[in-house]
């Protein structure tokens, strides 16, 4: 197992760089912005001399650029992203205290969708270019190019306004004050919508790039193998098919869990759900930027994590990247 | 009554537009016990006979055949089933790409345990384990190996994985494609030499595919020759090694350094295989051969049985 | 003058070549029909469309008619024309920002991978970085507080997207630097910087061209989210402000909000079915696999 050790330390330290840029973005975005950084660190519109005094001091606000940098740097990678004007409360206690329903949004979306796009996709390769086959490519197509904000609001018009199946807003009923077991039937009964929208929006990626994967392994000599040896043809497909065609959509899980995150922002937004995307609206409005930048840093090091993790899924699945 | 009886059998591939004739009228009979050596260079279409044979041959593939009988049996005409029965419970293959001839993300045991349910569902894993560890011990693999995965081994160890592989379920015939090719020469000799030990201590009969008539020459005691899709001379070992009747069996022997007669140079063949999407119609050899006639080049020469021995010449019809 | 000639006949050539190849993808084709029909709506929005699209002057939220196709707003506009006014807005995002992009990617790509080094390990890093992070959030910061005039939004979207790009290109340069053509160039003295625009760029552009289809439609995507979080430029209609403003009247005027977004859709599809006709005629060798699939 050493290997694998080995590489996940690899992965690891891949990432630091990545966390580094963002941090160097965000930065500079606050040295470019009209205004005085230690204004928008304060996040007061108008601050006091002696609240801008303390600031520069403590950010080295009135050292050379470098220096700046590398208290920011400091400071973001303890968790201090400054303060919030509108809530006036540390950026870090905003995002925790949202930060959960937004990860249970995107995480139960991205894998229903992982598992969705890949049964559809083998169970569609069973019918090649057949019109099933056809008719889930196309609706790919037409799913892929739907803006969530969109979808989300016609599954609305439909189950909430006009089936009233489900609820249009948040994340549970707060006139019923329910507990245990009923809470959570409360919530998993508002998240059905707001899920499966990011979960259609997802699911055309994996289900493509299943697809064509099963195809490619299909041809695969290991396949030929296994027909040659007598093993029945489902066999082959479920046990040696499928594992080694989901490979890629497992590498494809990280990078699509960002875009889900951007998906569930807008989706949150229209279903009032508590989550980050409705702190990023209001900071977007108040014009609130240390708030905003707080934002992006904390997800795009989720991000980072996510995609981590999905490594080491992939590391457990496939051997060969253990020993490399 | 032969063992396997090959008679015309025509296989091509579909292209987009053009079809590959890969195989063309390939006849030839095999006794039970014999191990045939299959010659001829890359891409005369050894592979894809031997996935005609196995009825293994892609989508884009068509076969056709007058007579394919193994074992009694016409196989031209069993069902995806029936296939499923009799393949590698009585004929098994060792390909020629062995290292990717198993799953990479599967470990060897299960996949050699699920080739043993195939065929025999109520085998237990303890008794899966201790018949293959047995049978490992016969190619010289430690058992340690059972519990690894593909990219873990050595060409040459892959190799003996996919011959015992091929050896679970004691078929009657195997047919070894290029099992040697991808090795280094003492490598190469030892697989040879277990190779030749196991064919005769499970009473197998073989088709061994190879480029190198020193490996038929070694192992064989028939050999069949193929060029372009064609068989040009098939014959016990020794007379086809040792008195070669066709062009271009001679010129093979002759370009071979341990066979060659006396201290005669090395010599390749010029040329390169025809165009198989279009084949000439006289002699598949003509544009090759040192020895042609005139006729050569339009007509196409019958096969001549000489006993047990077929040539496909001009000049031997004469 | 003679050997100019040549060469635009050769340039024309290879346009036939192309076009004969790119037919034979039917996505392809549908894709680039929906985009010329797009076109000519946007070219001749104020012919098309039957009313202005700002005009008050029709009674609120009509649901669609004769008179009004695809009904009236909250204010009592038109919605079909303010969509045909719409695609003006959705095709410059797609064309500007796209193309910025590709321009981008394409000469940090080329110059990266060909040039090689260290500044290419480190473009690589900052390009795997900015392909996990998704650039929305990005753009939604800069825009929220560099402005949201549509040339702004047009610019932080082409600034943003180009990684993938490059990506494309450098790998593009990395193979096309060994390969023989580059090497006896490089032999015969052709300066570097000549190289690159007369051999790496023009033969390794394809996976970029194809790669821009699908970035007109993510940009259009894009504009249509931050109009829809009221980030949209206030001088223009657009479909994503379409929707954002008829957003609370929704459940008794669905027309105001579902019209819009399947326009949406149609061009972000039309977009990626010229995505992949371009992949599929660029890359013959996945032709042909997918040929041998079908068969
Ligand atoms: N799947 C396929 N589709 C199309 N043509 C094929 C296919 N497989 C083989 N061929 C063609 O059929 C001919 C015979 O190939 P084959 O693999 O049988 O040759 P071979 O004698 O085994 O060669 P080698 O010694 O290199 O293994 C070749 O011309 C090859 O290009
Ligand atoms: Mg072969």
């Amino acid at each position: 197992m050493s290997g694998f050790v080995r590489f996940i330390t690899r992965r690891v330290i891949s990432i630091i760089p990545m966390v580094l840029l963002i941090v160097l973005i965000n930065f500079f975005i606050i040295h470019l912005a009209p205004g005085n950084p230690a204004q928008i660190i304060s996040g007061l519109e108008q601050p006091s001399q002696e609240v801008i005094k303390a600031l520069e001091h403590r950010y080295g606000l009135d050292k050379p650029l470098v220096v700046q940098l590398g208290i920011y740097f400091k400071n973001a990678l303890k968790g201090d992203l400054g303060y919030s004007y509108i809530y006036s409360e540390p950026v870090i206690t905003l995002i925790k205290e949202r930060i959960g329903a937004t990860l249970l949004l995107t995480l139960t979306s991205a894998v229903l969708a992982f598992i969705s796009g890949t049964l559809l996709a083998a169970w569609s390769s069973r019918y090649k270019k057949g019109i099933l086959d056809s008719i889930l490519s196309i609706l790919s197509y037409v799913l892929y190019a739907m803006p969530s904000f969109w979808l989300a609001l016609i599954l609305i018009l439909i189950f909430s306004s006009n089936l009233r199946w489900f609820p249009t807003a948040g994340m549970f009923n707060v006139r019923l004050s329910l507990h245990g077991f009923s809470r959570f039937g409360d919530i998993l009964y508002h998240l059905f919508l707001p899920v499966l929208t990011l979960t259609l929006i997802q699911i055309p990626v994996y289900f493509r790039v299943t697809r064509s994967s099963i195809f490619q392994v299909s041809r695969d000599e290991y396949i030929l193998t296994m027909t040659a040896a007598g093993l029945e043809r489902k066999k082959i497909f479920n046990k040696y098919v499928l594992k080694n065609a989901i490979l890629p959509s497992v590498t494809i899980f990280g990078l699509t869990l960002g875009y889900a995150i951007t998906g569930s922002a807008l989706v949150e937004i229209v279903f009032a759900w508590p989550g980050m995307g409705r702190l990023m609206l209001d900071a977007v409005f108040k014009r609130d930027y240390n708030l905003l930048l707080g934002i992006y840093f904390v997800l795009a090091v989720c991000i980072c994590i996510a995609i981590l993790l999905t490594d080491v899924f992939y590391a457990i699945l496939d051997p060969r990247i253990r020993y490399k | 009554m032969s063992f396997m009886r090959l008679k015309n059998v025509d296989i091509s591939y579909k292209l987009e537009n053009t079809s590959v004739r890969a195989v063309r009228s390939f006849s030839c009979d095999i006794e039970r016990g014999d191990i045939v050596g299959i010659v001829g260079e890359s891409g005369s279409g050894k592979s894809t006979l031997a996935l005609g044979i196995m009825r293994l041959l892609p989508p884009n593939a068509s076969l056709s055949a007058e007579t394919m009988l193994f074992d009694g049996r016409n196989i031209l005409s069993f069902n995806q089933d029936e296939l499923r029965k009799i393949r590698w419970k009585e004929i098994s293959v060792v390909f020629q790409k062995a290292m990717n001839a198993l799953s990479p993300v599967h470990k060897i045991f299960t996949q050699m345990y699920d080739v043993i349910i195939a065929h025999s569902p109520d085998t237990s894993k303890g008794k899966a384990y201790k018949m293959l560890t047995e049978l490992f011990s016969k190619v010289n693999l430690p058992s340690k190996v059972l519990n690894m995965y593909p990219h873990e081994l050595s060409g040459g160890m892959m190799q003996r994985v996919m011959i015992t592989m091929s050896l679970i379920h004691n078929p009657k015939m195997i047919i070894f494609d290029e099992v040697t090719t991808a090795l280094d020469v003492i490598t190469q000799g030892q697989l040879l030499d277990e190779i030749n030990r196991l064919v005769r201590e499970f009473g197998l009969t073989a088709i061994i595919i190879t480029h190198d008539i020193g490996v038929v020459n070694e192992v064989c005691n028939k050999v069949a020759v193929m060029y372009a899709g064609e068989l040009l001379e098939f014959g016990k070992v020794k007379d086809v090694i040792f008195s070669p009747m066709h062009p271009y069996t001679k010129a093979l022997v002759k370009s071979h350094p341990d066979l060659r007669i006396g201290n005669e140079l090395i010599k390749g063949i010029p040329g390169s295989l025809p165009d198989l999407t279009d084949p000439p119609g006289g002699c598949i050899f003509y544009p090759r051969c040192d020895v042609r006639l005139d006729l050569c080049k339009s007509v196409k020469p019958e096969v001549s049985v000489l006993g047990d021995r077929i040539v496909k010449c001009h000049r031997i019809q004469r | 003058m003679q050997s100019e000639k040549v060469m635009i006949k050769r340039k024309s050539n290879n346009i036939i070549k192309f076009w004969h190849s790119y037919r034979q993808s039917l996505y392809g084709l549908i894709g680039f029909a929906i985009l010329l029909i797009f076109i000519i709506v946007a070219l001749f929005a104020p012919i098309i469309s039957p009313y202005n699209p700002h005009a008050m002057k029709g009674e609120v939220l009509l649901s669609p008619s004769l008179s009004h196709l695809m009904g009236t707003d909250h204010l009592g506009r038109d919605v079909f024309s303010r969509i045909v006014y719409g695609t003006r807005v959705s095709l410059s995002v797609g064309f500007i920002a796209a193309g910025l992009s590709a321009i981008i990617g394409i000469f940090i790509g080329s110059f990266s991978g060909y040039y090689g080094g260290i500044v290419d390990e480190i473009v690589d890093k900052i390009v795997d970085t900015f392909l996990m992070i998704p650039a929305f959030f990005l753009i939604l910061i800069i825009v929220a507080i560099f402005g949201n005039s549509i040339f702004y939004i047009m610019l932080v979207i082409g600034l943003t997207t180009w990684p993938q790009n490059a990506r494309l290109m450098r790998a593009q340069a990395l193979s096309l630097r060994e390969r023989t053509f580059v090497m006896v160039a490089r032999a015969t003295g052709e300066s570097n910087i000549r190289i690159l625009f007369t051999h790496i760029i023009p033969n390794g552009i394809y996976p970029v061209l194809a790669n821009t289809a699908l970035q007109m439609g993510g940009a259009i995507l894009t504009e249509a989210a931050l109009s829809f979080l009221g980030l949209g430029d206030p001088n223009f209609v657009s479909w994503g402000k379409m929707i954002y403003q008829a957003r609370p009247y929704m459940t008794f005027a669905w027309w105001a909000v579902v019209f819009p977004g399947i326009f949406i859709v149609l061009a972000v599809v039309s977009f990626s079915f010229i995505g992949d006709g371009l992949q599929y005629t660029f890359n013959p060798k996945l032709n042909v696999k997918q040929k041998k699939v079908s068969a």
